[in-house]
């Protein structure tokens, strides 16, 4: 491979977006190196249940590229490590880079479960459902460093000397993909966050439905694990909202759409009702996938933005109040359990910094990819809210980039 | 018998809590063909694996099982490893002894030793006929076709010239800019699109690696990634070309909407495009005017939304209103359709320039009054309820992008699978930019209604993953995988037994599969460069003459004639 001598790029965040733009670039003969925060790979995507609108399981096709790129010779990963400085150098970027401390040797966990029978604080937790090969981690939250469990590992993978570990980094572009957090909304009484266990967001109730989650796909509501007889989907949850987020998510229509087809798909009796402003169903099938919501899975849509929602005395079921402004009727309906679905903000980029320059970001928080030579290269949702294809789309794009700055061909 | 080592991991007791291993060992050790069977407290460390593979060395084993824990888990890392040290990959047997017995059946060790001995025995059955499918590699030809000479394939096209590379451009028509030439303006930057193509073609003309083929029609297609051999005419000719990965910018055409609200009837129903054309003559001359949205689109014909007719509407409306600011300005919609920051954006600046908009009904569609010309609009308002006459003297109707007629010969001649609207399809959403044949990649609006920023974007990520192909100089048959690593294998055609029915030229998924003429008859031929190993065509060949070597079916009979006995 050529280009020895062209420093690397450094990407930043390890979700669709930062693992579709390592890939591209190490394809082309670049070398990456990956900085991600989390513990694993795949960012919020791995996390989904199952992705629109092939309605196929999102983990799978993520798996492979992730494998691809542990695996590829260009690409060094760096999980739960974060970029701690970075400051323009004559040759692009110099980053320092903390890797935390893993007290558990991936690569030496053969996921025997030994620790995990020792521990008496329930601190050993897997990596996650869907990562392999499988490995154990520990939760340094709850760890009391009592030490017990290191004997018992037969490969000797656990110590608790390891020390965090800071390198430097000399790199030629800085992409950024650090896609997007949920944004808070309990300070805002009227989406009624917090006053009920079965009012949560739509991400919260992925992971509540999911099947390789804790209910394995069963659908029972928080309150009390009974069969919800119907389930509210608010869309725009502090999206398009001048007070909170003035921008549209772009994503949430078809997350709510499908979130609401598997509830039907697995239980034909639970009514689900979508309150949206506008549906946005602008790709590929993405229409046709609302039409078969509508039609075939007697999926409810209102047009309408809830007022007011709030639990009804006793705990039992919880009323959103809301104008059809189709039938311009105001109308309280209850529910047994509501879904907030929009409320999607960019992840701060250099918030954890403790030095070193900042990207240029827009009012709302993006990396204003029009910026200066820093914030250039951004793609994702930390760019620009966008879903799936979209933000491979863009990293590839990104990758070209990077690549075309300077002919090590 | 081929001389077997067999291997088993106790994993630190993990297995050998419910397995037991040494009667196991014992049994094993009684099959012909085993030559030795070694107990070891773990195969995948790295230290161990060393060992394992020196011991293959030595000892001569022909064939290699290993009892471990799950592919999913170490087993992958002890097999690779062991490749790595140089082992045959169809020699080596793995089976799950962890997750599949020693778990799973956790309170019955017998049945849980005898399942894992069941388990081997059928693995080395199979063993037996695991063969290795034939690699061939090719030189790559470091050039590229880019079919299209609108935005995304010019970006394509630039793109790979800053790389280095030879590009040939295929143009449909006699200039390049594609529907840009068509616009006065581009949202939401409001750039004249003529700057944005002459800045576009600008890198192209003075760039001598790019090669640009006016009035080009592709005849004939043949070859793989790393060397397809395209035959075209173009205005200087009959061409052919041989080129290592090939770029589809086609675009995508306009609706016209005959007969639809009296457009072809009134005057003054005109639809988005040539209002643009009236803007690049000049002003536009109204009074009021009203831009009805999805007209033709997001219905039962065209059961989609075309993604860039919202925005183009309101990128007219606000011209209008920023040229006569007393004139009204109506959007009529059913769902304003500007996603995520900058759209929504763009969304406001027009509400707040005065633009109005009113949300219709596809059950009750707005009515154009007047019997000659445009005298007025009349409109269901659904959020208030009340109907409207809106006095305008011009309706713009804003139509989808539809596929271009020549979709299905390009796909054809390629290989690559159109959707069921006519757009160029992708192999799946992760992987938006790459078709199901290796070395074509597709982007633009070709791909899926998009804006002419967006294309180029798009043409960007299609250049990069051609620049991957083209940048390497030899491609390896196996190498060009779509899963980690080496593919699986290849299918292969027992030339004597074909009887050249075709079911697997059918059920090829990656148009690899195809009918040859040999003499008097007909045999299926697979294309080892786009052959992915699923496996379709060997399950739909009624006689066994296409096997993937790697799992041939007697390899799989073996393992049911074991099982069953």
């Amino acid at each position: 491979m050529k280009g020895k001598d062209i420093f690397p790029v450094l990407v930043i965040g390890g979700g669709v977006a930062g693992i579709g733009a390592a890939l591209a670039m190490a394809d082309a003969g670049r070398r990456v190196h990956l900085v991600e925060k989390g513990f694993t790979l795949g960012g919020q995507v791995a996390k989904l249940d199952k992705l629109y609108p092939t309605d196929h399981c999102a983990f799978c096709p993520l798996w492979t590229d992730i494998k691809r790129l542990r695996e590829h010779p260009l690409i060094t990963t760096h999980c739960h490590a974060e970029v701690k400085e970075l400051d323009k150098a004559k040759t692009g970027f110099h980053a320092v880079v903390v890797r935390k401390a893993a007290f558990i040797d991936e690569s030496r966990c053969v996921f025997c479960g030994k620790c995990l029978k020792e521990c008496q604080e329930n601190a050993i937790v897997s990596q996650g459902a869907h990562v392999y090969p499988p490995s154990y981690r520990v939760d340094t939250e709850i760890c009391t460093r009592c030490g017990r469990c290191v004997p018992v590992c037969p490969t000797g993978a656990i110590d608790f000397q390891r020390t965090d570990e800071t390198f430097d980094l000399t790199c030629e572009h800085v992409v950024w993909a650090a896609g997007f957090t949920e944004f808070d909304l309990t300070p805002h009484p009227e989406f009624g966050v917090g006053s009920h266990p079965d009012i949560m967001t739509s991400l919260e109730f992925e992971e509540w439905t999911a099947e390789g989650g804790i209910n394995k796909g069963k659908m029972v509501r928080k309150s009390n694990r009974s069969l919800p007889r119907a389930i509210a989907f608010i869309q725009c949850a502090g999206a398009r909202d001048q007070r909170l987020l003035p921008y549209c998510s772009a994503v949430c229509c078809m997350h709510a759409l499908k979130q609401a087809r598997w509830v039907k798909r697995r239980n034909p009796s639970v009514h689900c009702v979508i309150f949206y402003t506008d549906l946005r169903t602008v790709g590929r099938d993405y229409y046709e996938y609302s039409l078969r919501d509508l039609g075939v899975n007697g999926v409810r849509l209102i047009r309408g933005r809830p007022s007011l929602i709030y639990p009804l005395p006793g705990g039992e079921g919880i009323a959103v109040r809301f104008e059809n402004t189709m039938t311009q009727k105001r109308e309280i309906w209850k529910f047994d359990m509501v879904v907030l679905n929009g409320n999607l903000s960019p992840s701060p980029v250099g918030a954890e910094r403790e030095k070193g320059d900042l990207p240029s970001l827009t009012a709302e928080g993006f990396v204003n990819g029009e910026g200066d030579d820093i914030s250039r290269l951004a793609c994702g949702f930390t760019r620009e809210p966008a879903d799936v294809a979209e933000s491979v789309i863009q990293a590839s794009a990104m990758a070209m980039k990077t690549l075309s700055a300077n002919r090590e061909w | 018998m081929a001389k077997t080592g067999i291997f088993l991991c106790r994993c630190f007791g993990a297995i050998n809590g419910a397995v037991d291993l040494d009667a196991l060992r014992e049994k094993l050790g009684k099959i012909d063909s085993t030559i030795t069977v070694s107990v070891h407290d773990s195969l995948c460390l790295e230290e161990n694996i060393n060992t394992t593979a020196s011991l293959i060395r030595n000892t001569g084993m022909e064939k290699v099982l290993i009892g471990a824990c799950s592919f999913l888990a170490r087993g992958e890392a002890v097999v690779n490893g062991l490749v790595q040290e140089g082992v045959e990959r169809s020699a080596i047997g793995l089976v799950d002894l962890r997750e599949a017995c020693a778990w799973i059946h956790a309170n019955d060790p017998a049945n849980a030793t005898l399942k894992a001995y069941d388990l081997i025995r059928m693995e080395i059955a199979a063993l037996g006929y695991r063969q290795k499918s034939r690699d061939v590699a090719v030189r790559v030809r470091p050039e590229a076709l880019v079919v299209g000479g609108g935005p995304a394939g010019l970006s394509a096209a630039a793109a790979l010239a800053r790389l280095g590379l030879r590009v040939h451009l295929l143009e449909r028509g006699a200039s390049l800019g594609g529907m840009l030439n068509l616009i006065s303006r581009v949202y939401p930057s409001d750039e004249k699109a003529q700057d944005k193509i002459r800045a576009l073609t600008k890198e192209i003309g003075k760039n001598e690696l790019i090669r640009v083929y006016p009035k080009g029609k592709i005849t004939a297609v043949a070859g793989y990634a790393g060397d397809f051999k395209v035959r075209f005419s173009s205005s200087s000719g009959e061409e052919r070309i041989r080129v290592g990965a090939v770029i589809l910018a086609t675009g995508a055409r306009i609706y016209l909407p005959d007969g639809l609200y009296g457009y072809g009837k009134l005057k003054n129903v005109i639809t988005q495009m040539e209002l643009e054309r009236q803007f690049v003559r000049g002003a536009v001359h109204t009074k009021g005017a009203v831009f009805i949205q999805c007209v033709g689109a997001r219905n039962l014909e065209r059961p989609y939304c075309a993604t860039l007719c919202c925005p183009a509407s309101l990128k007219n409306a606000m011209r209008i209103k920023d040229e006569k600011p007393d004139a009204e300005v109506f959007v009529l919609h059913r769902d304003i359709m500007m996603p995520g920051r900058v759209l929504e954006a763009y969304y406001r600046k027009a509400l707040a320039k005065g633009v109005q908009f009113i949300r219709y009904e596809e059950a009750r569609p707005p009515q154009i009054l007047g019997d000659d010309g445009v005298e007025g609009v009349a409109v269901h308002d659904v959020i208030t309820g009340v109907t409207r006459n809106l006095k305008v003297d011009l309706a713009v109707l804003s139509t989808p992008l539809v596929p271009n007629n020549d979709n299905k010969h390009l796909a054809d001649r390629f290989g690559v699978q159109l959707d069921h609207h006519g757009f160029f399809k992708e192999i799946y959403p992760l992987h938006p930019l790459e078709t199901r044949v290796e070395g074509v990649f597709i982007c633009g609006s070709a791909r899926w209604p998009v804006s002419s920023e967006q294309a180029m974007t798009q043409g960007e990520g299609a250049a990069v993953k051609a620049a991957s192909l083209l940048g390497r100089e030899r491609v390896r048959a196996l190498s060009l995988s779509r899963v980690p690593g080496e593919k699986l294998g290849h299918a292969s055609v027992n030339e004597k037994s074909c009887t050249g029915c075709g079911n697997c030229v059918a059920v090829c998924p990656f148009a690899a599969c195809a009918l040859q003429k040999v003499g008097r008859k007909f045999i299926s031929r697979v294309n080892k460069m786009r052959c992915q190993g699923c496996g379709n065509c060997v399950s739909a060949c009624p006689n066994g003459t296409i096997q993937l070597p790697e799992h041939d079916y007697r390899a799989v009979g073996a393992m049911i004639k074991y099982a069953f006995s």
